[in-house]
């Protein structure tokens, strides 16, 4: 068996494969801990996997951590001390937590784990992306598109994907010119958290006019020679940990840098103008992203793509880059950032042990992570109003009359996105519901987007989508746009304000799948679905954090597998 | 839960260490849940988990509003960020303390811990009410009394939960262990607790120690990392050696 470890940057994971390269599990730490995004040695995460199954500790023939450790910490070391010499916070933090980070994985790991030496492996942190993707898209020869914050000593690269023992890096961007770096340094200007508020970056573009766009583009571009480069002038991401901007940038925007301290609403004075800059810092790294896929078919001839890291993440962007004409296939894994890279990880060691294939029958199945647990102590703190037969139509009733569920139902999903089975769902065509489960219930800024979750019938017949990326989908990582000429008044709840929607769709067997079949004779043809978390926590894993939860944010219905409970204390 | 400095001159400061530790009493009660298989007990450190997480937000809403007036380079020192709960040690990056201590252990810890808390808001409060007169005085915008009236009211009700957690872990422990065992328990956290108030309050001329000593480590060593050469890769990523921490 193989154990692949991601861990120190930003959500640590642990992944376990099979000798024959199954997927058995897959933790990610903060589902344990409850730290969003935690970095720390996933240590609750690798005691769950061995909690899951049984006496695996004696099969772990290798573990695989994601990056070279040395190697990372050694690329940003020299080049800071290089550029701005011992005077600068970042080389101070660099070497005050020198064994905070990814150095001390194989200490870390053996306070857990009896694992010799000899049986740790070390992956490239792109290769780790890219072999996520491969996994779970099992497809040769393939061109692989990594863009990143950085890992190991690089930012952005492309890998062409000969065979199962052939990946070729053919082209990469080094530290500090980073397009991740880039729209990390934008969220943090416009008072979100680095590796959090991302994709509240992207929400916000849909309200902006991309007015900065001209100015921006000249700080991070592709020079003649296709080599990434970033003006640093205008940041300060590698020289302080405090502040990712520098004050070049405010003289750009000539608007004052957002404070974190409260939410951004729409109603508030200088909403446009961040709307603005992320819809400008969202048109840049289109460009440059489509640039970098054109290069790669260029070099590759190959139009089959698989596209992973951070920034792989943006929805917007994948559909953008989507559309290109000389794409054949495009792929983005359910979890393309640093999280889901313990896959990637696990699959070098099963590729450095095998020379065969992987199983060609893996099914696309975003819903990893094991969950086992009994909820018999459910029905003592909550009211059990349906048993497991009646379920779906119970559910299905609530939400015809416009409550609120929240589902902790067998094993959960990898990736960012709640896709059913950690959700908080509600009927998708009331605009008033919608509205309170945002702010009122999730505690969201009002600007913030709800995901709808529909039939494939359904996508066609109220939206224009790219069916090149039909599969993404199903892992609500692409955007599909209104058609304007249908009536789309029933669904406007759960459309941008760019008339987008970060659609779902759900296919036969599938939980959500068979609530929207029960719901179809009562008009209700769109759910609307959330993660179930408050917007700081990480997502629910167990019935403990479910209950905890839904007594926090005020909901009334939980559903498991075993049937429906009401809080009866709201 | 760790304790903060009562008489920290910065009182944001002080607030947002309060949140940190009312976050990691949240964790811990949280863990505990999760690892008892008592349902009574479950529930109880749901409730008390809740609590916490209700508190951290109080205050944290209290930090918010005080920042309002400062500029945004500074308030940036006071952004809540959970993971620090374990840079900061307000929860323990080795285990949670259900992991750590047996159940005698950590009730009394609890037990003692919550009475603690309950007189470190109680000071708290009249630091800010302080804090509220004299900017009553000094400031005659009316909405700064609103808000330290709003803060006052908040914080009362966080002395009531933390009497109420206190209360149960004590019927708790007296149930189950000899009354004597307590004295103890409470001596032993006092003396903690000093301890750890005494260390936060000389942080800064740690630090003024310290510090230096990094930035010689960095200068001795700095240049040595030049010499080190990591190796080039493959143009096969699969062919390098996966046995390489370089």
């Amino acid at each position: 068996m193989f154990l692949g470890v991601s861990a120190y940057f930003h959500d640590s994971s642990v992944c376990l494969l099979s000798k024959n390269g199954q997927l058995i599990d897959y933790q990610k730490e903060e589902w344990h801990s409850r730290i969003k995004g935690d970095r720390s040695f996933p240590r609750l995460a690798l005691e769950q996997i061995l909690k899951n199954n049984n006496q695996v500790e004696k099969k772990i023939s290798k573990v695989i951590f994601y990056e070279r450790p040395f190697r990372a910490w050694l690329t940003v070391a020299k080049y800071t001390l290089l550029k701005y010499g011992f005077k600068n916070d970042l080389i101070f933090n660099y070497f005050k937590n020198f064994w905070n980070s990814s150095i001390s994985f194989y200490k870390d790991l053996n306070n857990y784990i009896d694992i010799p030496d000899s049986k740790i492996l070390y992956s490239d942190h792109h290769l780790s992306h890219t072999l996520t993707s491969l996994y779970f898209k099992n497809q040769y020869p393939v061109t692989s598109v990594v863009i990143d914050g950085y890992g190991d000593h690089l930012t952005t690269s492309i890998h062409e994907v000969k065979s199962n023992n052939e990946i070729n890096l053919i082209w990469s961007a080094k530290y500090p010119n980073s397009i991740g770096l880039f729209y990390s340094a934008i969220t943090d200007y416009l008072g979100f958290k680095i590796n959090e508020g991302e994709l509240q970056v992207m929400a916000l573009a849909s309200y902006g006019k991309p007015i900065y766009y001209e100015d921006l583009k000249k700080l991070i571009y592709l020079d003649e020679d296709k080599k990434l480069i970033i003006n640093t002038k205008y940041f300060n991401f590698d020289k302080s940990v405090k502040k990712s901007y520098s004050n070049n940038l405010i003289k750009i925007f000539k608007v004052q840098p957002r404070s974190q301290t409260h939410k951004l609403q729409k109603e508030d004075i200088n909403f446009r103008k961040y709307a603005n800059i992320a819809a400008s810092t969202q048109k840049v790294i289109e460009h440059l992203s489509k640039k970098i896929f054109k290069y790669a078919f260029e070099k590759t001839k190959n139009p089959n793509f698989i596209f992973s890291g951070g920034v792989a993440l943006n929805a917007k962007l994948v559909t953008e880059i989507s559309k290109e004409k000389f794409i054949k296939s495009f792929f983005v894994p359910p979890s393309p950032g640093d999280a889901g890279s313990s896959i990637g990880a696990a699959y070098y060691g099963f590729m450095k042990s095998n020379k065969n294939k992987l199983n060609k029958n893996i099914i696309f199945n975003p819903y990893i992570g094991k969950f086992r647990d009994k909820d018999i102590y459910l029905k003592k703190i909550l009211k059990k109003i349906s048993n497991k037969k009646n379920t779906i139509k119970t559910i299905s009733d609530l939400i015809a009359k416009n409550e609120i569920i929240a589902t902790c139902f067998k094993n959960i999903e990898i990736g960012p996105r709640a896709l059913g089975h950690r959700s908080i769902i509600c009927n998708g065509h009331d605009n008033k519901t919608l509205k309170y489960l945002n702010t009122q219930v999730k505690n969201r800024s009002n600007f913030r987007p709800i995901a709808p979750v529909m039939t494939i019938e359904i996508l066609k017949k109220y939206f224009n989508f790219n069916e090149k990326i039909l599969n993404l989908y199903k892992s609500m990582s692409a955007l599909a746009y209104i058609n304007k000429k249908k009536n789309y008044k029933n669904i406007s709840p759960i459309l941008h304000s760019d008339f987008t929607s970060r659609v779902q769709i759900v296919e036969k067997g599938q939980l959500l799948y068979n609530v929207l079949k029960n719901l179809k004779q009562k008009n209700i043809t769109i759910l609307a679905n959330t993660s179930f978390n408050i917007s700081s926590d990480p997502i629910v894993y167990g019935f403990e954090d479910a209950i905890l939860s839904i007594k926090k944010m005020g909901i009334k219905y939980l559903m498991t597998e075993n049937g429906v409970y009401k809080n009866e204390s709201i | 839960m760790i304790l903060t400095p009562q008489k920290n001159s910065n009182i944001n400061k002080t607030l947002l260490e309060f949140a940190y530790a009312e976050y990691g009493s949240a964790l811990e009660m949280l863990a505990a849940a999760k690892r008892t298989n008592s349902d009574k007990l479950k529930l109880g450190y749901i409730k008390h988990a809740l609590d916490e997480y209700r508190h951290t937000n109080l205050i944290l809403q209290i930090l918010y509003k005080n920042l309002e007036k400062e500029k945004l380079d500074k308030d940036k020192n006071y952004i809540f960020y959970a993971f620090n709960c374990l840079t900061k040690g307000y929860v323990d990056k080795k285990g949670f303390l259900v992991e750590k201590f047996h159940l005698k252990k950590f009730v009394e810890f609890v037990y003692t811990n919550e009475f603690l808390a309950k007189e470190s808001f109680i000071n708290l409060k009249t630091r800010i009410k302080n804090k509220s007169i004299n900017k009553t005085l000094d400031n005659i915008i009316s909405e700064e009394d609103d808000h330290s009236k709003i803060s006052l009211k908040k914080l009362d009700s966080i002395i009531d939960d933390e009497q109420k957690h206190w209360y149960f872990a004590k019927k708790f422990y007296q149930k189950k262990f000899p009354k004597a065992q307590i004295a103890i328990a409470f001596a032993r956290e006092k003396i903690k607790n000093k301890i750890r108030t005494l260390y936060a309050k000389n942080l800064v001329i740690l630090n003024k120690i310290f510090d230096p000593i990094i930035y010689i480590v960095i200068m001795l060593f700095g240049y040595l990392l030049f010499v080190i050469k990591t190796p080039k890769s493959n143009k096969n990523l699969l062919k390098d050696n996966g046995s390489s921490v370089f």
